[in-house]
């Protein structure tokens, strides 16, 4: 891990170094070399579960999940070369080394084995998460980066504390995922309720759930659009993971029926803010940033229902991480034919870019879990487990909600695709190539809808079982 | 002494609920700077000298020195001295403190657990508690930006509490503490005054639905 971490740094200062854009590219490569290197020595040399530098362990969660992540930052950054090709030589590079430095975090929050270390990295994607906000150097990503900064902290700094709680509940020793397990199972319940709670609302930032979500949508909105892409799969995976590997903790003890209530409340508020969220923004970026919250909400009711609800709040995070940085690809070349995101305004698209429209109309079927989406697979088995757990209550809720979600993301892309456009509105070509390669991690999550690998499901299998 | 220090700490945290000067804000958080480093050094004599001097050396020059120091530096630089007389009264705000004070002590009385240090637990919450009534109540950025400060001292006084046993957990908090601050700070004292103006949070609404 630790020749990871210093080669992939390498790959990131050697993009602060680049004299020009082409050798960008091939610090890129380099540092794609090495990501998809560490992928295939984990999946082909069978280290799964194996220790490295004391703190980090090549468990199936992290295996999973950073297998997506190699997949997503290297879509993100061919996108983001052509969606920032007018750019300056000297931002280019800075946000190149930072979305670089940003993946190399969020692989460290996959792979930590250790409370503490989980919370250093996600705090480091803080701060590369927060120079890629202020890319544009406007007065509204200067906002939007101080607010990120700001809440993320914040919350971050509560979760701290929560891990400080949890740690003397455990009485000293070692911070390990595997030890805590051990020793939190005779905790005081109310300190360890306590500490959930803590750790709950400060993650929700990263996981982009309810209470601290508002700062994800921002930083999407903000962010460059390919960007958007990473920090709206990559990092919410990260915080979900985190909040996982302690929902995990949790499981040992007495306590465990309560925090899975907590999740299915969070989980509801976070479902129902994005469905109403969905219908009042004006801004494409945005809605798919409710899109998110939304989803992953769905995801936290999941693991609040327990048994096959966690199953299916594990395979919903990963085929979402396919079709939402598809789709945040797609509004990238949107913004490159529009020069803007405002939903009242934009308009015929299905004109200007037929390959794009398609990829937006397929992503809206695949979105909203109609099949052959694995969001289906996975909304169908929540509610199974909703049913089996006798809570009509909340499938009733649930459904009400997934149908204003359905109105709203159907209206907003079907107006895009079909409304007349603005008089005043020059479009510019699209490239229509970029809108195939967004569309492709569409056709892949599709694919996983319609057939999952024996070992695929039995990977999800071994993480979810508590 | 160590019980007294933490008396002062929540007295200055009462005090924070009911000023409004910025000037008193930097104090307080400078004062804070200063009991935060003779717990450490009470509580953590045990660790080795390494470890002990790293976290006084950091817990003196920033939380007792630099940080106040930036903060003068910003009262200076941007002439605001007080909270915005649109915000809450001083009478409201005390009262929530005073609310906040008791529902944390009540909290860690109620479950006074043997593995968790009670009264450096109930400050701890208190000062978390304080940080973000601080944050919702006031309306101008700075307070916003003292709030936080009075929860990461908050977290600071907690883990001295189990630093002896765990001191990775203390360094690797106080190394991202002093970034991310060092990160803010720096932020609002060169960019935030220059392009958005440092009055009020009004001014942060532009990012929105």
């Amino acid at each position: 891990m630790i020749i990871y971490f210093l080669l992939s740094l390498a790959g990131a200062a050697l993009a602060l170094a680049a004299r020009s854009k082409r050798f960008i590219a091939l610090a890129g490569l380099f540092f794609f070399a090495v990501q998809f290197g560490l992928a295939g020595l984990l999946l082909g040399g069978g280290r799964t579960g194996e220790t490295s530098a004391l703190f980090f362990r090549f468990d199936e969660s992290g295996l999973l999940f950073y297998c997506l992540l190699c997949v997503v930052g290297a879509f993100v950054f061919v996108h983001s070369k052509a969606y920032l090709k007018e750019n300056p030589l000297k931002e280019y590079r800075l946000y190149f080394c930072l979305l670089m430095l940003l993946q190399t975090a969020i692989a460290g929050v996959y792979f930590s084995d250790n409370i503490a270390v989980t919370w250093i990295f996600l705090e480091a994607t803080t701060l590369c998460a927060a120079g890629i906000i202020y890319h544009r150097r406007t007065a509204q990503t200067l906002e939007a980066t101080w607010k990120y900064i700001f809440v993320c902290s914040t919350g971050i700094a509560m979760a701290y504390l929560g891990i400080l709680l949890l740690c003397s509940v455990a009485e000293g020793g070692s911070l390990s995922y595997g030890a805590l397990a051990e020793r939190l199972r005779t905790g005081n319940p109310l300190y360890l309720k306590i500490a959930f709670l803590l750790i709950l609302s400060g993650y929700s930032c990263k996981m982009e759930i309810f209470p601290l979500y508002t700062i994800g949508v921002d930083a999407n909105f903000a962010a460059p659009s390919p960007a958007s892409a990473l920090i709206s799969t990559g990092l919410v995976n990260a915080g979900f993971l985190a909040i996982f590997r302690v929902y995990r903790l949790m499981a040992e003890t007495d306590i465990f029926g309560w925090v899975r209530s907590v999740l299915l409340i969070v989980g509801l508020l976070s479902l129902a803010i994005g469905a109403l969220f969905l219908r009042r923004t004006n801004n494409y970026k945005r809605f798919l940033s409710y899109s998110t919250v939304e989803n992953m909400g769905i995801v936290a009711i999941g693991l609040g229902i327990g048994g096959i609800g966690v199953w299916a709040a594990l395979f919903h995070a990963v085929c979402h991480t396919l079709v939402k940085s598809s789709l945040f690809l797609q509004m990238a070349v949107v913004r490159q034919v529009y020069d803007g995101y405002r939903i009242n305004r934009l308009g015929d698209y299905l004109s200007i870019n037929k390959v794009g429209a398609v990829g937006l109309l397929l992503g809206t079927v695949v979105v909203l879990a109609f099949p052959p989406s694995p969001l289906f697979l996975s909304e169908l088995m929540v509610f199974r487990g909703i049913f089996a757990a006798g809570k009509w209550w909340l499938a009733l809720v649930m459904l009400l909600l997934l149908c204003i979600v359905v109105y709203s993301i159907c209206a907003r892309i079907i107006k895009l695709c079909y409304q007349p456009n603005q008089d005043e509105l020059h479009p510019s070509r699209a490239d229509r190539a970029l809108s195939w390669s967004a569309l492709a991690l569409l056709i892949a999550a599709m694919v996983l809808g319609l057939w999952q690998p024996a070992p695929f499901r039995e990977l999800i299998t071994v993480i979810a079982t508590l | 002494m160590i019980l007294s220090l933490t008396i002062l700490y929540v007295l200055t945290l009462i005090y924070l609920s009911i000023t409004e000067r910025f000037r008193n804000y930097a104090s307080i958080i400078a004062l804070q700077g200063w009991i935060l480093l003779a717990v450490a050094l009470l509580r953590l004599h045990a660790l080795n000298w390494a470890e002990l001097g790293f976290i006084l050396a950091e817990t003196l020059l920033f939380k007792g020195i630099i940080v106040p120091k930036i903060l003068f530096a910003v009262i200076r630089r941007t002439k605001i001295n007080r909270v915005r007389t649109s915000g809450s009264s001083q009478a409201h705000s005390l009262l929530l403190s005073l609310a906040a004070l008791a529902a944390s002590a009540s909290v860690s009385y109620y479950v006074a657990d043997p593995s968790v240090n009670m009264v450096f637990f109930g400050v701890a919450l208190y000062s978390l508690l304080s940080g973000l009534i601080l944050i919702v109540l006031r309306s101008r950025i700075f307070s916003h930006m003292v709030g936080f400060l009075v929860i990461e001292n908050g977290v600071f006084l907690f883990s001295t509490a189990i630093g002896v046993e765990m001191p990775l957990l203390i360094n690797t908090a106080i190394l991202l503490d002093i970034l991310i601050s060092v990160l803010m700070l720096g932020m609002f004292l060169t960019k935030i005054d220059h392009e958005i103006h440092v009055d009020d949070a009004d001014a942060l609404t532009n990012v929105k639905d």
